[in-house]
């Protein structure tokens, strides 16, 4: 239906003025629909060729939010077709390359307003370009990518995307991931035989790697997948790039375990739930073992190196820090844990080159945290540069009554200067 | 009937020429923003002419773009899962962001300066920046995950002394209005931190993007963005001390950004009200700057025996004994001087 609205604002009948059909479909404010008054070049009365109405009608599928939404350019298409119907001389002037730019401006700016919410189906699925952020299903089902622009509040002082904001769009992914494949339960973290048996998905490791840190208005593009984590638990891995360049920006994986909703008791997995979800396993490895081990060596220990401890207490739960079940989203533990990692003179130098989480238990919004930090000097840093002055650090989240919430291990490394994806 | 800016007639087809360069050279300036760099893909559309219009992916991307007369922007977002809050729907704060983001994306997109001071090159000569003053939202329905906000934001000048932003939020996809907001800005002396004239040159520079005649988001009479907050004197019902920035609450100049203040403002919200309403309108007066190392403690007071509904516009809640309303204060911790000093309105929850 909404396919077919686009299709006669912008194509009205002969002798049809744009003002009427402007009239006709004044939405409830009484402005001018956008798509005329906005871009206020409309092609002049002239039933369109029958390849586009046929087209833009092709388009028109039911569901307008949720599955499987994601946009391509259709250059190629748009460019084939478009010259059969240049416009003839319904102007009264010998056709010229602006009317033909304008004809095709306004069709290609009306039809995506009208894709965006509907579902389309990827000609060329590694060219899409995902102009809304639904993401797509891309590599035959087994991994998901959706794209994110940096947007001016998800920033730091330095100008580049916080921690926070990129574990922000790992969660989105991962959640859009299953919507899209249809395997989203009820709430955030369980699919359909899992709710009916009250189970859900619950963190308990996540390790990443930063490579670059995006910078304002830069766009990242997130691909993620799972694949088993031992018998019953599930590990999610990551991959985010510089959308243009291609660089990778982070990788990350992490493991799942399946937790019964009222007895907070772990739980097998079981055979209905592997049905669903076992065909989506893929084996891939954002992380290597070991890297993985590496980053998580020399284990749980406040050691004896240990230069300097700082603490904060008095941590509590803000409104905004809750999700839907009322207990801290996992992203916000990053914040709380970094509050206190180091003096600000260290930090302003350095920046976040890995992080190991270990989440323990959850909190909720009376709960009162205090944050511990072990500065362990200088160490051997990961990745392929070798910096001497890489900082090491050991975290631990608590309850001030005593319950361990996350324990984390992270490295540092000094600032690089940002290279924008032009130079990469 | 709310009455929006009414936009242009169409232009005959003869313009259609002159209108898309207007388009080009509005994708230039947004080219020539320090922060889209890279590569910039090639557009659908190529005129015959062998001239190659590029509209970066930056800008498809981000689907905001000037609207055709150049006055006002609007760009569209989804809301993220982690933007969503304890009523599956959107925060305030969330909110506010976007609402900041499409305010910044505005300026940017005319050529102001990208260092998240958005000033022009006459202000920057004289050292002067923009402070809020003032900011109202209102909502009607809070979008959930999943659903596309198109926000249309435009600025005017608001007196002798100050510029106005206000903005217009509508659900994508039905066209509904389920929000608007205004916010009062004034400009400062950098250095001198007093507050300063719009000069006519600054102007010059500011206001020519801007609607000549009068576009307000609030049209209708008293309506609540007017409304004085008055001083509170006498002991909160409610309060929550103790309230440190976070690192994340910091912008770009150190500054506990604006957003965090409504944060601030709900934490001394009662449970029973959190739980049982919805805000549908918050309006903070900002006074002081805070920076990372201040303590905030945050009061709220019940607002009795005022008139409760907004003069029977069609964006009222229904009936005022569902709605509460309360008058808040943020202050320091330490010596008592006031950072802010709000009001919020909330519904009860259809549960």
């Amino acid at each position: 239906m909404a396919g077919s609205l686009a299709a006669s604002a912008f194509f009205p009948g002969p002798g049809s003025s744009p003002a009427a059909s402007a009239r006709s479909s004044m939405n409830a404010t009484g402005e001018l629909p956008d798509n005329l008054s906005v871009r206020g070049i409309v092609a002049k009365p002239n039933p369109p060729p029958a390849s586009m109405q046929v087209k833009a009608q092709a388009q028109t599928l039911p569901k307008v939010n949720g599955t499987k939404v994601n946009l391509k350019t259709v250059n190629p298409d748009m460019e084939e077709t478009v010259p059969h119907s240049a416009p003839k001389t319904f102007y009264n002037q010998l056709p010229d390359w602006s009317m033909l730019l304008a004809a095709i401006t306004t069709i290609f700016l009306a039809a995506e307003k009208q894709w965006t919410l509907l579902d389309w189906k990827p000609k060329k699925p590694d060219m899409l370009v995902d102009t809304f952020g639904f993401g797509s299903i891309i590599q035959d089902g087994m991994v998901f990518r959706q794209n994110f622009m940096i947007r001016s509040y998800e920033i730091g002082a330095d100008r580049t995307a916080s921690i926070e904001t990129l574990m922000n769009h790992l969660q989105e992914t991962a959640l859009n991931h299953v919507r899209t494949a249809g395997l989203l339960g009820d709430g955030f973290g369980a699919t359909p035989e899992m709710s009916k048996r009250n189970l859900i998905w619950v963190v308990s490791k996540i390790q990443l790697l930063v490579e670059q840190y995006p910078a304002w208005g830069e766009t990242v593009q997130v691909d993620t997948w799972v694949a088993a984590a031992g018998k019953n638990g599930m590990r999610r891995d990551w991959h985010v790039r510089d959308y243009y360049s291609g660089r990778t920006i982070l990788r990350a994986t992490s493991v799942w375990v399946m937790m019964h909703k009222k007895t907070r008791r772990l739980s097998k997995m079981p055979d209905e739930v592997r049905a669903e979800i076992g065909p989506y396993f893929n084996d891939c490895s954002a992380i290597t073992e070991e890297q993985s081990e590496k980053l998580a060596k020399t284990g749980n220990k406040v050691g004896d190196d240990a230069t300097e401890q700082f603490i904060r207490k008095g941590l509590t739960p803000r409104w905004g820090d809750l999700d839907v079940n009322q207990h801290v989203n996992n992203v916000k533990y990053i914040g709380w844990i970094l509050e206190v990692s180091a003096p600000i003179s260290v930090l302003e130098k350095h920046e976040l080159a890995s992080m190991t989480l270990d989440y323990r238990k959850e909190c909720g919004r009376d709960s009162v945290l205090q944050s511990l930090t072990t500065v362990s000097g200088e160490c051997t840093s990961i990745g392929t540069d070798k910096q001497a002055s890489s900082i090491q650090c050991d975290h631990l989240l608590q309850l001030e009554s005593g319950a361990d919430i996350v324990k984390a291990r992270t490295q540092w490394r000094p600032k690089r200067p940002h290279t924008t994806a032009g130079n990469a | 009937m709310l009455r929006c800016h009414t936009p242009p007639q169409c232009r005959p087809a003869v313009g259609a020429g002159a209108v898309l360069m207007r388009r080009r050279e509005m994708a230039a300036r947004c080219c020539a923003a320090p922060r889209v760099s890279g590569v910039e893909a090639a557009s659908a559309v190529e005129g015959g002419g062998g001239e190659k219009r590029t509209t970066t992916m930056a800008e498809r991307l981000r689907m905001g773009s000037l609207l055709e007369d150049g006055l006002s922007y609007k760009e569209s977002f989804i809301v993220r899962c982690y933007e969503v809050g304890i009523n599956k729907t959107a925060t305030v704060e969330t909110i506010a962001n976007l609402l900041q983001e499409v305010g910044c994306n505005h300026a940017q997109s005319v050529g102001f300066s990208t260092d998240g001071f958005a000033t022009t090159t006459t202000m920057r000569k004289l050292g002067l920046i923009w402070v809020t003053n003032r900011m109202h939202i209102e909502i009607y329905k809070y979008p959930a995950w999943g659903d596309v906000v198109e926000i249309e934001t435009w600025c005017q000048e608001d007196g002798r002394i100050g510029t106005r932003r206000d903005w217009i939020l509508k659900d994508l996809a039905n066209g509904e209005v389920i929000g608007r907001a205004t916010s009062k800005w004034v400009m400062m002396n950098q250095n001198t931190r007093r507050l300063q004239r719009v000069s006519d040159e600054v102007r010059d520079e500011v206001f020519v993007h801007c609607p000549k005649t009068p576009r307000l988001a609030f049209p209708e009479e008293n309506n609540g963005s007017l409304k004085k907050i008055p001083i509170l004197t006498d002991p909160a019902q409610h309060s929550r001390l103790g309230l440190v920035p976070r690192r994340a609450d910091l912008d770009m100049n150190q500054h506990v950004n604006n957003v965090t203040y409504i944060g601030w403002v709900l934490e001394s919200i009662p449970q029973d009200i959190i739980d049982s309403h919805e805000l549908q309108t918050i309006t903070l007066d900002y006074r002081r700057e805070c920076q990372h190392d201040d303590i905030v403690d945050s009061l709220t007071y019940i607002e009795e025996g005022e008139e409760k509904s907004s003069n029977g516009s069609a964006f009222a809640a229904p009936h005022p004994e569902e709605q509460r309303q309360f008058l808040h204060c943020l202050r320091f911790a330490g010596n008592g001087d006031e950072i802010n000093r709000g009001r919020t309105v909330w519904r009860k929850l259809a549960r």
